[in-house]
């Protein structure tokens, strides 16, 4: 970190890959098209839970043209990226309505459809389970009998014999004894549906295995590397015999993270050797048969003295997993240690439990639990300021995390860790809190929002860099462009640190295991972090290397010389020597030849990372960052129907650094609308008896359109420099949408005194919620 | 399922459409396709033959006719209908109502005939055209028939229209131009939603018995006018707000579905049939 001007970080850039999208020229893997490509049809189960007695798949596989049918007794692999609680193909039961039973893979989409009609299953139905409460039932049914002997990394804690798929149980101080000191004690329940991602791509994988057993697949994905990592260990195969290609990706939100439909793709392209198998859902299938995000049933007890500090604080997160917790049992994990959000809590009992049930399956989703959280835990924050007669700026500024400060694990904050204050303040003063407006049936809020990444304490990005002969540079990433501008973001930190001009250079982001450098995934806003620091390292690399060949050409020592818009200058003599003349190696007038083509790989990780204590969940480093901000609204609402306009939304967030004005804008508006939309319209909804959705479809799954976006968004930032960050920058993808929906709610109360606890906040829970008020206090 | 083979026709005249018709069964008639292949799509519909009626001179003209009603042509796309100056000055509730359904885009390829003929409790168009009471004109099989908008939904997705008839036209009464009012619609979100539901509240010019319109969708498994609550606004004007949306309270028969209870619908109902007749002055 330094305070050094730059030339190219922080500045208005055009984004890299802008041209390409526009003109169509980007090619998303439903683009391609393999010579004699096969289309599959994937047979998914109509029941939420059932025993699977037996799967007959001759009559499919007489259907002309079908050159491939599989099902779980063909590959009765375990799959997951944390828990593998999942197969390729259900073996013994199904256990949401949508988990893939059979695929078949057939010359046209016709005879594949044809086929999967002929795929004969029995059933016999088991008791659905659709709730938490019914889940934790003391004699519930189990969805995964077999949990206790699943393989899962060290810190996740499934309980066999019950549907707990992982509990994580934070411990700090005495939450009893503080308890019996508190002033006032509030304690609410708040809860959160499951919803979908919908990325305007939807998921697709394409496969073919050859003849020397080499599997290949292009997918929709988030994570290549980790795509080939599950899929070798899914079919035991080696993992240099695995190639995964992720072209342009058209928004994954989470849903793309992990392994989805690759190894179902990878299945059929084995049974049909030699052809690609194209695999994808339809959008209706995309509301529920691959990956939704979890919903939420939470209890908070908050307990204040006089002065309005909390004392003693209790919660209890009870995620609704769905049918398999293979991702979303970290999504468990992370909601348990940062389940206090933004604010010290000197005593405190957190539990965050995942349950299995038959709904679909839960796993990441932009925000990884933490939109869910704090919708409970920044509605509750209000509610205890008001049951004390306090402002909830006040109180929250009171109770906010900061340098020095304790987080739930223990952890002690430092300078570097963020300024949730700063954020609050400044949303506070665009808002004009306190100012004493108050119009009928207008109201403010303000809600907070923290976010670490979620991630194994390993988790790395490596590039690789090097030079075209005419000194363009390419920068080899494997993080994803998924719309939030990576390949941008990318390409600013390498001019910077090897000071060239912009337009040389050229981001290749669409990785192929087989070529390019490893990374982990992209998810957990990590990617503007942690690419961003690998590519300043290779770009220091390449500089030594440009250094010390010009030292040797200028016959002056490399300490003097120093990078100038493409080219080495020696500042003494004036003398300069363009990067083409140095990237392919240097040439004396003599013919003799120094140095060799420029390149350099560089990773990062990051450092110092202490696991959680199991009991307790003590830790001094458990995450790698904070990245902090608030969020306020204005609502305008008709109480006569319910219906209600947020009319404005202002962010503010400490980012460390603004790599990209307008990218970071953009993400932060992103993110307000999708909180927006999780807020007020969307909501998969089931059949409460048999668990089929019930608006699996555009018509009748609301997302927000741009009529429906706030007339006014604005988006301010903190630079507070992360100490491991690029340039001081840390990550802000997901939280954008984090506290929207608190914000919302809070502001409706303000306009009219309601709350609404369930999400989302619709037009005719308002209106119940003013017909109740009424009732309680009969006007005179 | 079965995977049979569709065949798209086009034909040229009416004649030649209903014929096409006939010769096959599962036709079905194609005008914007906006309900049609996504029926198609979700598996509702499996049409061996479809029939595009786009191509067929005179079903894409508006024309006022020599006794002043204006006929609008079965394949006139919506947008063009709201655009239209006749409509708009004659008929603004139906210019109101046409612009209530989807967005720009779904508007320059839906048809009100197939608004009218898909016969959604939710159809935007069926407001105005109740109000308004309009025909529909239908050539069929055994010959042409003209059928009042009154009575002809019957039910979600039914209609009276005979099988395999083809209507050609939508015809509004000159007597009901100048019907001024308001359309009212809750929805989910701001773009691009069906209604929860909907309230037209419209008057005549000429005031008096007969003057006020009440109309409701999909609080009902049809459209629905609101005699009762019409008479009231006749007798008291906006005076009567309140009784009329009891009234109209009382004749729905909402349902509770993904997009809205039966409660808050009826409820609803109330709200807006006394906003929109209060708005009439
Ligand atoms: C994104 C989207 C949003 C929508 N929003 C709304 C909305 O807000 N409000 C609303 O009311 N509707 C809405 N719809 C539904 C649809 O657009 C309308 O019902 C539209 O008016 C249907 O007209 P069409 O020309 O597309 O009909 P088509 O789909 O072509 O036909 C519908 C039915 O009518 C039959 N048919 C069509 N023309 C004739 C004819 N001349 N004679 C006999 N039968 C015929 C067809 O055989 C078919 O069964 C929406 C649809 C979409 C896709």
């Amino acid at each position: 970190m330094s305070d050094k001007p730059t030339r190219w970080v922080g500045t208005e850039v055009p984004r890299v890959d802008g041209l390409e999208k526009v003109t169509g020229a980007a090619r998303y893997t439903g683009d391609l098209k393999f010579p004699r490509m096969l289309h599959a049809v994937v047979v998914r189960s109509p029941h939420a839970h059932a025993r699977v007695r037996d799967v007959r798949l001759e009559q499919a596989a007489r259907v002309p043209g079908v050159r491939a049918v599989a099902c779980g007794k063909d590959f009765p692999f375990h799959v997951g990226i944390y828990l593998k609680d999942q197969t390729v193909f259900a073996t013994d039961r199904v256990r949401y309505v949508g988990d893939p039973v059979a695929a078949v893979a057939a010359e046209t989409p016709e005879a594949a459809r044809e086929a999967a009609a002929r795929v004969e299953v029995d059933y016999e139905p088991l008791p659905v389970i659709l709730d938490v409460a019914d889940g934790m039932a003391p004699g519930a049914t189990l969805v995964h009998p077999d949990l206790g002997s699943y393989e899962c990394v060290p810190w996740i804690t499934p309980k066999g014999g019950s549907n707990v798929c992982n509990h994580l149980k934070v411990r700090k101080g005495d939450y009893e004894a503080a308890l019996r000191r508190c002033a006032h004690v509030v304690e609410r329940s708040f809860s959160v549906p499951q919803v979908q991602h919908v990325p305007i791509e939807g998921h697709i994988s394409v496969a073919r295995m050859d003849g020397a057993g080499k599997l290949e697949v292009y997918t929709s994905a988030q994570s290549p590397f980790t795509v080939r990592h599950l899929l070798s260990a899914c079919f035991k195969l080696p993992h240099g015999d695995v190639r995964v290609v992720v072209p342009h990706v058209g928004g994954g939100f989470g849903g793309k993270a992990g392994i989805n439909l690759e190894p179902i793709a990878a299945a059929l392209a084995m049974k049909a050797r030699g052809r690609w198998v194209r695999v994808l859902v339809d959008r209706s299938e995309e509301f529920y048969a691959v990956v939704v995000r979890q919903g939420l049933e939470a209890t908070l007890v908050t307990g204040v003295d006089k002065q309005g500090k909390v004392l003693a604080q209790k919660l209890l997160y009870l995620w609704n997993c769905g049918g398999y917790g293979g991702y979303g049992v970290n999504v468990v994990r992370a909601a348990g240690y940062t389940c206090g959000g933004a604010y010290e809590f000197p005593n405190l009992w957190g539990d965050s439990i995942g349950v299995y049930t038959n709904r679909p399956v839960g796993s990441a989703y932009r925000g990884f639990g933490m939109q869910e959280i704090h919708w409970a835990l920044e509605q509750q924050m209000t509610m205890v300021a008001q049951e004390i007669g306090m402002d909830p700026v006040e109180f929250r500024l009171r109770n906010c995390l900061g340098p020095g400060k304790s987080t739930v694990t223990g952890q002690v904050l430092d300078e570097h860790s963020g300024r949730i204050d700063l954020c609050i303040r400044k949303v506070a003063e665009e808002l004009g809190w306190g100012d004493g407006r108050k119009e009928p049936n207008r109201g403010r809020g303000i809600a907070c929002a923290v976010k670490a990444p979620a991630m194994p304490n390993d988790a790395a990005s490596s590039v690789l860099l090097k030079f075209c002969e005419d000194g363009m540079l390419e920068v080899l990433i494997s993080g994803i462009d998924i719309g939030q501008g990576l390949k941008t973001v990318a390409a600013q930190f390498a001019a910077e640190a090897l000071d060239l001009p912009f337009d040389k250079v050229r981001v290749r982001g669409l990785p192929d295991t087989d070529l390019s450098p490893y990374d982990w995934q992209t998810v957990a806003s990590r990617q503007t972090w942690a690419t961003g620091n690998a590519v300043l390292r290779a770009a220091e690399n390449c500089k030594q290397q440009l250094l010390g060949m010009a030292s040797r050409a200028f016959d002056a020592p490399a300490s003097r010389l120093r990078l100038a818009n493409g080219t080495v200058l020696d500042p003494e003599t004036g003398r300069s020597l363009p990067f083409e003349r140095l990237v392919m190696g240097y040439q004396f007038d003599d013919g003799h030849t120094i140095g060799g083509p420029v390149a350099a790989a560089a990773s990062f990780i990051p450092e110092g990372l202490i696991f959680l204590d199991p009991e307790t969940s003590q830790s001094p480093k458990p995450v790698a960052k904070w990245t902090f901000g608030a969020q306020g609204v204005e609502v305008r609402v008709d109480p006569e129907t319910g219906q209600f306009t947020v009319e404005r939304i202002v962010g503010c967030y400490d980012v460390g650094k603004v790599v990209h004005p307008s990218l970071i804008r953009g993400q932060t508006y992103g993110g307000m609308i999708q909180g927006l939309g999780t807020g007020v319209m969307e909501e998969l909804l089931l059949d409460p008896q048999t668990g089929r959705p019930r608006n699996a479809s555009l018509t009748d799954y609301k997302i927000p359109t741009t009529e429906d976006i706030p007339e006014k968004l604005e988006a301010h930032f903190v630079e507070t420099p992360q100490a491991d960050g690029p340039l001081g920058a840390r990550g802000v993808g997901e939280h954008t949408m984090i506290p929207t929906p608190a914000a919302i709610s809070d502001a409706l109360f303000d306009a009219c005194g309601i709350r609404v606890t369930r999400m989302p906040i619709t037009a005719e829970k308002v209106r119940a919620a003013l017909q109740a008020k009424k009732k309680e206090q009969p006007t005179p | 399922m079965n995977v049979r083979p569709l065949e798209f026709r086009t034909a040229r005249s009416t004649a030649e459409a209903t014929a096409l018709w006939a010769e096959v069964p599962d036709a079905y008639y194609l005008a914007g396709g906006t309900d049609l292949l996504i029926q198609m799509r979700l598996g509702r519909r499996s049409p061996a033959r479809l029939i595009d009626l786009k191509r067929i001179p005179g079903l894409s003209a508006i024309e006022v006719r020599g006794d002043g009603a204006l006929s609008i042509g079965a394949c006139v796309p919506l947008g063009v209908i709201a655009a239209h100056p006749e409509v708009r000055a004659r008929y603004p509730l139906l210019a109101e109502c046409c612009l209530a359904v989807g967005s720009y885009p779904v508007r320059n390829r839906a048809t009100m005939a197939g608004n009218v003929c898909n016969a959604s409790p939710a159809a935007d168009t069926a407001a105005a055209l109740l109000a308004l009471e309009a025909a529909v004109e239908a050539s069929g099989p055994n010959g042409d028939v003209v059928l009042p908008l009154a009575g002809f939904f019957q039910g979600p997705g039914k209609t009276v229209l005979p099988a395999g008839a083809l209507v050609t036209a939508l015809v509004l009464p000159a007597k009901a131009a100048g019907c001024r009012g308001s359309f009212h619609r809750l929805s989910r979100r701001r773009g691009v939603d069906l209604a929860t539901l909907g309230v037209l509240v419209g008057r005549h010019a000429a005031g008096g018995a007969g003057a006020h319109r009440v109309v409701l969708t999909a609080v009902a498994p049809t459209p629905l006018r609101v005699p009762a609550a019409e008479a009231l606004l006749d007798r008291q004007g906006a005076a009567a707000a309140a009784q009329a949306a009891e009234a109209a309270r009382a004749a729905c028969k909402p349902i509770d579905d993904v997009r809205g209870t039966a409660q808050y619908r009826r409820e609803m109902v109330g709200v807006l049939v006394a906003r929109a007749a209060a708005a009439l002055g």
